[in-house]
């Protein structure tokens, strides 16, 4: 209880009650749910019209269609299923910084994954737990019992930060686990040694399973040069052996070159169909996700 | 006050207190060191590394600097002396058988006096009494009264061994903790007896200066002539009442390398003889003879017997009565001798040194130089008893015959020459003939410092560390 209390706290808990998160690809499910279901023709929601083709239940032939047309049509129906999602959470060195705000961005993405394990659960969706970090790890399976999100708030509460694995394996192990049509929700900042290539790489292999991948990334004032340090001898926490004497304030292409960094990950992401969302740990979780689902639902 | 024995260390230790200085100075280094996930976006800035202006983490620099002193002060040899009252002296005063000849030994006394009483007689500082070996007079010791009494003793019979005259000059420096410079001064009849070249060393190594050396005149017939007698040859003339022909002494002597001629008359001339054995009682107008002749060089030696009616000359006092049967005699070179006819009662005569004693270690002997010779009191009769056929008989009548040489020595002619001027020169050293007491290696005056100033570097390192650990994990 004292888990989920806080991570869900009561004002975050009343901001999300009344959003309903969508997904926007369809996905294939056994329970009846909100999301729409490539499965046609046992549901409720008309599809499409198609040819019939011999073998066709007659019940589905829209006789309507073949009185003005003349034309033997099938009327599809879309079946409402539930959703089979993994909460993916960067848990890796770099994630302990917190910079002047006093919130890590590890606890930062537990919050976001605890919401969006409440939101899907309540829509219920199965929803699992996978992080990365000293190696990669699936920690909880997908599962819709509301009894679940307490074992997810737990898991979610011990994650430490450390080593410097990154998302790319881990997304490959939960594309060979997870049915096909499922959500990948990845809280991470994102920061890959080699660029982003590899994760880029897994995310699209995920995409043309037919998953919906979505990339939340966390990021600091002082990360993205909208809140830059003073002058220091500072080091990547992953590699803190690589120091480098630098002003961040004063230096004019630290923030771009961040920027450069992230708007590329971004278009290629986003050339493979993933949605990328940047977060600023700055922001109020509930705030950043409102503003996300407005902007999906809009 | 505190005075260091190594000053160069403290001037060595203050430069290498400037080293953390200078790196504390002109070290560049960031202000922080600070983890940022996103640093490999950052362009190295040298700026950042800027070179600080003043010094930072002043209690690791001054620790640093604390440690550099300190440990340089500990090698410096510091002392904490409470004041320093000027000069002091230290005499070696040569009391060895060399003094004896002459007006020596008074002049000598004279001659130490003079440097260490003041006008009211004070100490003015320590008086080291040396023959083979030495005694140092404290200052609290060095009166006139004890002066007055020492030279009112004759100085004894041994050799002068400078050596230990040396070797005592630190402990005589060490009773002189309130001076803060010394001189020495070496009272002495040079003799080459008491030198050997190891002594040069050793002089460089007890003191830092010059020594001032007293040296008194050889006798007056000269240093040649000492050498003379010693190397004269063993010519002896026995003195005995009736001359059948049968003595003991005569062989024995004879077996020992000594030729020697009976006689009982009293007109034989004893200019020649290095050895005068008188064996039976003489005429009294006889002891002037003989005594003309010791103080030429030559040793009498007197026989119970003749003790009575020489008794002017004999070193001995006391009743001299014949008290018993005698018994066994042992001579100071150690050899024994049992079987004495008699023993005369009595002890050696003020000034005398004991040249051999009875088996209950009375006086058998006595021996005192008599100008430039000696006589030898021995305290039985030399011909009689079974002492004759003892096998050591002849050693005895020789160590006897030996007078006021050291009659521990092995039997043989000792020689003695004037010591000559390369070894006094080495003796009296260069340099100032006042030193500061510092220098002096093995001067005790004064609280050493160094072992504390060791332990309070070893603290400051500790603390340094200490501090530097965490100073680190801040970081």
């Amino acid at each position: 209880m004292t888990a989920r209390s806080d991570f869900l706290p009561p004002g975050l808990l009343e901001h999300l009650g009344g959003l309903e998160l969508v997904a926007r690809t369809v996905v294939r499910g056994f329970q009846a749910g909100i999301h729409r279901s490539p499965l046609r023709g046992a549901g409720e929601d008309f599809a499409k019209h198609r040819d019939y083709q011999q073998g066709d239940d007659v019940r589905h032939l829209d006789w309507k269609v073949f009185a003005r047309t003349d034309r033997l049509y099938v009327r599809e129906f879309e079946e409402r299923s539930n959703l089979q999602a993994y909460l993916v959470v960067d848990a890796s060195a770099s994630m302990e910084y917190a910079g002047a705000g006093g919130v890590s961005k590890l606890r930062y993405a537990s919050y976001l994954a605890a919401a969006l394990a409440h939101l899907m659960v309540g829509a219920g969706d199965a929803v699992g737990l996978a992080a990365f970090g000293a190696e990669p790890r699936l920690l909880l399976a997908p599962k819709a019992r509301k009894g679940h999100l307490h074992d997810l708030m737990l898991n979610l509460e011990r994650l430490r930060p450390g080593g410097t694995a990154g998302a790319a394996d881990l997304l490959d192990r939960l594309g060979a686990s997870m049915r096909r049509g499922g959500r990948v929700i990845l809280v991470s900042d994102l920061l890959e040694d080699d660029g982003g290539d590899a994760l880029v790489a897994a995310a699209g292999r995920l995409r043309a399973r037919g998953d919906e991948v979505i990339a939340l990334r966390v990021l600091t004032p002082e990360e993205s040069g909208d809140a830059a340090p003073d002058a220091g001898l500072f080091f990547d926490p992953e590699h803190p052996r690589r120091e480098v004497p630098a002003t961040p304030r004063g230096d004019a292409g630290y923030a771009s070159r961040v920027a450069a960094y992230y708007g590329s990950l971004a278009d290629r992401l986003r050339e493979r169909g993933v949605e990328y969302v940047p977060v600023s740990t700055a922001e109020p979780v509930e705030q950043a996700l409102v503003a996300w689902i407005n902007r999906r639902r809009g | 006050m505190i005075t260091f024995g190594a000053p160069a260390f403290l001037l060595a230790g203050g430069l290498a207190a400037l080293v953390p200085l200078a790196l504390h100075l002109i070290r560049r280094r960031p202000s922080s060191r600070a983890a940022l996930p996103t640093a490999r976006f950052l362009s190295p800035d040298p700026r950042t590394s800027v070179r600080v202006g003043r010094p930072t983490d002043l209690l690791l620099l001054a620790l640093r600097m604390l440690l550099l002193v300190l440990a340089a002060a500990a090698f410096a040899r510091p002392v904490w002396r409470p004041a320093a009252r000027g000069t002091a002296s230290v005499v070696l005063l040569d009391r060895g058988a060399a003094m004896a000849g002459g007006d020596a030994w008074p002049r000598a006394v004279t001659a130490a006096r003079q440097r260490l009483l003041g006008p009211r007689g004070e100490a003015l500082g320590a008086l080291v009494l040396f023959d083979t070996a030495a005694t140092v007079l404290p200052p609290s010791q060095v009166t006139p009264g004890r002066l007055d009494s020492l030279a009112a003793v004759r100085p004894s019979g041994s050799e002068s061994s400078y050596a230990a005259a040396l070797r005592a000059i630190a402990p005589a420096t060490g009773m002189l903790p309130e001076a803060d410079s010394v001189r020495v001064t070496l009272v002495t009849r040079p003799q080459s007896n008491g030198w050997n070249d190891g002594l040069a060393a050793l002089r460089r190594a007890v003191w830092p200066g010059a020594m001032e050396m007293v040296a008194l005149p050889d006798l007056d017939t000269g240093d040649g002539e000492i050498v003379a007698d010693n190397v004269r040859a063993k010519e002896a003339l026995y003195f005995a009442d009736a001359l059948e022909g049968l003595s003991y002494a005569k062989p024995a002597l004879e077996a020992m390398g000594w030729r020697v001629r009976m006689t009982s008359s009293t007109d034989a001339v004893l200019d020649s003889a290095r050895l005068i054995v008188v064996g039976s009682a003489v005429q009294g107008g006889f002891a002037a003879s003989l005594d003309q002749a010791a103080r030429a060089g030559a040793t009498v030696l007197v026989a119970a017997p003749a003790a009575g009616s020489l008794r002017g000359i004999v070193p001995w006092a006391g009743a001299m009565r014949v008290d018993s049967g005698g018994g066994g005699v042992w001579l100071a070179s150690g050899a024994h001798v049992a079987g004495a006819a008699l023993r005369v009662s009595g002890d050696a005569a003020r000034g005398a040194a004991v040249v051999a004693s009875w088996d209950d270690g009375q006086p058998a002997a006595a021996a005192r130089r008599l100008g430039r010779g000696c006589v030898v009191f021995a305290a039985t009769d030399l011909e009689r008893g079974e002492m004759t056929l003892d096998p050591e008989y002849p050693r005895l009548l020789d160590g006897l015959a030996r007078g006021c040489e050291a009659a521990a020595a092995p039997s043989s002619i000792s020689r003695s020459t004037p010591l000559d001027a390369g070894a006094r020169a080495v003796l009296r050293g260069t340099g100032a003939r006042v030193v500061a007491a510092r220098t002096v290696p093995g001067w005790g005056g004064g609280v050493p410092l160094g072992r504390w100033a060791l332990g309070a570097a070893l603290l400051a390192a500790l603390a340094e560390t200490f501090f530097a650990y965490g100073r680190k994990r801040a970081a």
